[in-house]
């Protein structure tokens, strides 16, 4: 009986090790198995607690699957973080499309996680319709293209109207005086924390974000940060006069003016937006495409949001950070699930189409944004057909919800030719990474050696484009 | 114990009895082996295969996680040459070194003030074993929060009231360390404290009572018999320390992610972002390989050193 007990115990533990080692062997794409339908893994689906869009898009599905009746729509809500795309990308789960951050395109095409989609555009005749620089941004060496734009992205400067109405820093019509340079900003800011105890601009000094916003201030200043040469090799030029005298600005912000936030080194992407939201800050350096972010996300009135032109540089330079936030395919997505998912963007009006129903897609997005409190302004023009821009702006006037005086300086600048310059060449995110470390010596020391920080920062990024593009 | 029967037999046992019971004994193995399988197969499949897996990821280059070419050491110059590494490298042994001054010894203290008290001895140990319990990611925010530069921060509107100025905190490079360690020590030397006290409740009392007798004062008692007793569990304690805290990640990745320039990164976190943020997973894997080198030269010179002394 006993010697039964110890046998049984030992064949049940074997089994359960076993079965839990061969759970671990599944390789999850059981996708098109049940049925002949195309299943269309929908990662772009809204998560759980927003349940207007899920509402939306419950619209979208049925309409969808009303009008090709082979394909079926499996809400597959994903939201992209780095700890999880390759897990899932190498075990097959991911959705057939998914919306990934702005600074990933050219990994995950090096990776070779995504699908090339050229092909399928070019049978719709979208790959024409796309903002050639962010097309750039999507397509690899050879102008092979792998995602479509949600929304392109051109830097701002977002604005808390009440505080500036609180510091008096209104014109006769009570709408904000807002600074056209840079030395203007700062006086502006000062003004605002001297008035209000709020600060007037929130830096970020956290991560990458911080770099990524100071290369925009640097170009004010006449800076260029990379180029490539004539040998098609990047030279670094962090440590010129010019990235070194926007550096002093930042130091100044916080040493001279005193103008930041408590704790720039602890301010990322999202703290800037909750500290303008919520008045704790009078300006951020922020994009048309994340206006939902101060209000819907931390209640900001719709009519207390302004966006501004990025400022000028002490010579008159002025530029706009562009890029575009994309939709990118799984690599094992077949082509008739990623038609699919194309159709289902026409159908949200995200697509370079303006059919009747891309056109209520449209409407309906509106109609949600006035109903949330969330500013209906232009999208940066990530297609540039001129039917989906007629369109768009018509649903745009038939929906609108705030003053257009309170962006016009920003879609003026951004309307300008040669305002708009894409993410420095090279590698990017390794330029930011060590301009964000001298962002954080110059504000976290009032004695810093800005110029030799610079220097340092140049050796660092030199290595690295070395060792990652120049081989 | 096993051991010692097997030495019995082969001394004592006729052949005849050798061969029985050497029956019998590979029946007790063979059911040993049985139950250590499952164990066996999910060590195999969880930790040393992908330890192999990884050794041979830091020699290739690859497009995610996919071989591609055999690159031989050239991951490793990569590690070397990145301008990170060193400010990372000599951070992490700060971190060992900040550990060890303020959290080796403050467990071991808390062990003895424990067993030297009479009243509420329950209370004191659930008490210390208590921030144990929490999270630690809500663990680092909170401290995060006390330690906000600014008038806002907890510990300047505290030190406000008694009119001190607001401090950096961990805005101060100089700071960070030390104050990210006194962190990790709140929340985890309590549960260091609970195996001492298991170590110090296993020494003969007897001792005591004869130092007692002897006229012995409690300092004295601590000094001769509590800490020489304690020394071997105390080796154990202070290497598992250094392998603990040379993997430090998430402390300084959501107090400071490793800032401010550079102040407070660690070896982990430049792991984390070759592999998380690049993509970059053979450079990745050899960081970890050097990681993983290091810590055993460590360990082996460190048992070598102290070999001589147990006690």
């Amino acid at each position: 009986m006993n010697r039964f007990k110890k046998l049984s115990s030992i064949v049940l533990t074997t089994v359960l090790a076993m079965s839990v080692l061969s759970g671990c062997g599944q390789t999850g794409n059981t996708a098109n198995t049940s049925d002949r339908k195309v299943k269309l893994k929908l990662g772009i689906w809204p998560e759980a607690t927003m349940t207007s869009e899920i509402t939306l898009h419950e619209g979208y599905k049925a309409k969808l699957e009303d009008k090709d009746k082979d394909v079926e729509v499996v809400p597959s809500y994903y939201k992209y973080t780095t700890e999880t795309f390759v897990p899932m990308a190498e075990a097959g789960n991911l959705p057939t499309i998914f919306e990934t951050w702005y600074t990933e395109p050219q990994k995950l095409i090096k990776g070779g996680y995504v699908a090339d989609i050229t092909d399928i555009l070019k049978k719709r005749g979208w790959d024409e319709a796309i903002n050639p620089s962010i097309k750039k941004l999507l397509s690899d060496g050879n102008g092979r293209i792998y995602g479509i734009p949600r929304d392109g992205y051109a830097l701002g400067v977002m604005a808390n109207v009440k505080l500036f109405k609180d510091a008096g820093l209104v014109d006769a019509d009570g709408r904000p005086i807002v600074p056209k340079t840079w030395d203007e900003l700062a006086k502006t800011a000062q003004t605002i924390k001297q008035k209000t105890g709020s600060a007037g601009l929130c830096l970020l000094a956290k991560d990458a974000a911080g770099g990524w916003h100071f290369s925009n201030i640097a170009w004010a200043f006449g800076a260029t940060l990379t180029t490539q040469e004539a040998d098609g090799k990047y030279k670094s030029h962090v440590d010129s006069k010019e990235a070194i005298e926007a550096m002093n600005y930042v130091k100044d912000l916080k040493w001279k003016y005193d103008v930041l936030t408590a704790d720039p080194t602890n301010e990322d992407w999202g703290t800037g937006f909750s500290n303008l939201g919520t008045g704790a800050a009078a300006m951020y350096i922020a994009a048309n495409d994340a206006v939902e972010q101060p209000t819907e996300n931390n209640g900001l009135p719709v009519e207390d949001l302004a966006i501004f032109a990025m400022p000028a540089g002490p010579n008159g330079a002025q530029y706009s950070l562009s890029g575009g936030t994309p939709y990118m395919f799984s690599k094992d997505a077949t082509e008739a699930e990623i038609n699919a998912a194309l159709d289902y963007l026409e159908l949200m009006g995200k697509a370079p189409v303006a059919t009747e129903d891309s056109i209520a897609g449209m409407e309906a997005d509106a109609k949600r944004k006035v109903e949330t409190g969330i500013p209906v302004i232009k999208r940066f023009p990530a297609w540039v057909n001129k039917e989906v821009l007629d369109a768009e702006a018509k649903v745009l006037k038939d929906n609108k919800n705030v003053d257009d005086k309170l962006y016009a300086s920003y879609f003026d600048a951004i309307d300008k030719q040669g305002n708009l310059r894409v993410e420095e060449p090279g590698s990017a995110q390794d330029l930011y990474s060590e301009l964000t470390k001298v962002i954080q010596a110059v504000i976290t020391d009032k004695n810093a050696d800005v110029t030799a920080l610079m220097k340092q920062a140049n050796v660092n990024y030199q290595k690295i484009l070395d060792e990652k593009v120049n081989k | 114990m096993r051991k010692v029967e097997t030495n019995d037999l082969q001394i004592c046992a006729t052949p005849e009895i050798t061969v029985k019971k050497k029956k019998v004994l590979k029946r007790k193995d063979l059911i040993g082996w049985a139950i250590m399988l499952p164990t066996l197969i999910l060590f195999s499949f969880f930790i040393w295969e992908p330890l192999l897996e990884n050794i041979k990821l830091s020699l290739y280059q690859a497009n995610g996680i996919r071989l591609v070419k055999f690159v031989g050491l050239d991951n490793y110059f990569t590690v070397f040459a990145h301008p990170d590494f060193w400010a990372a490298l000599k951070n992490t042994f700060s971190y060992i070194g900040w550990s060890l001054v303020i959290g080796f010894f403050a467990p071991i203290l808390a062990a003895i003030l424990i067993s030297e008290t009479i009243h509420f001895k329950g209370l004191f140990r659930v008490g210390i074993y208590f921030p144990n319990i929490m999270p630690g990611l809500a663990t680092v925010i909170m401290w995060g929060f006390l330690f906000k530069p600014g008038g806002t921060g907890t510990l300047n509107i505290l030190l406000g009231k008694i009119g001190v100025d607001p401090q950096l905190w961990l805005t101060n490079p100089g700071w960070t360390i030390p104050l990210i360690v006194m962190s990790m020590t709140w929340k985890s030397a309590g549960a260091t404290a609970l195996i001492y006290l298991a170590g110090i409740s296993s020494i003969n009392p007897e001792l005591y009572e004869a130092a007692t007798i002897d006229g012995a004062s409690v300092l004295q008692r601590i000094r001769y018999i509590t800490l020489p007793k304690l020394f071997s569990l105390g080796k154990t304690m202070f290497i598992l320390q250094i392998i603990a805290v040379f993997q430090i990640l998430y402390e300084p990745m959501v107090m400071t992610n490793g800032g401010p320039n550079n102040a407070s990164i660690s070896i982990m976190q430049l792991v984390y972002n070759f592999a998380f943020k690049d993509y970059n997973f053979p450079v990745a894997a050899a960081l970890s390989v050097i990681v993983c080198i290091i810590l055993a030269v460590l360990s082996v010179l460190y048992f070598k050193l102290t070999s001589n002394k147990e006690g």
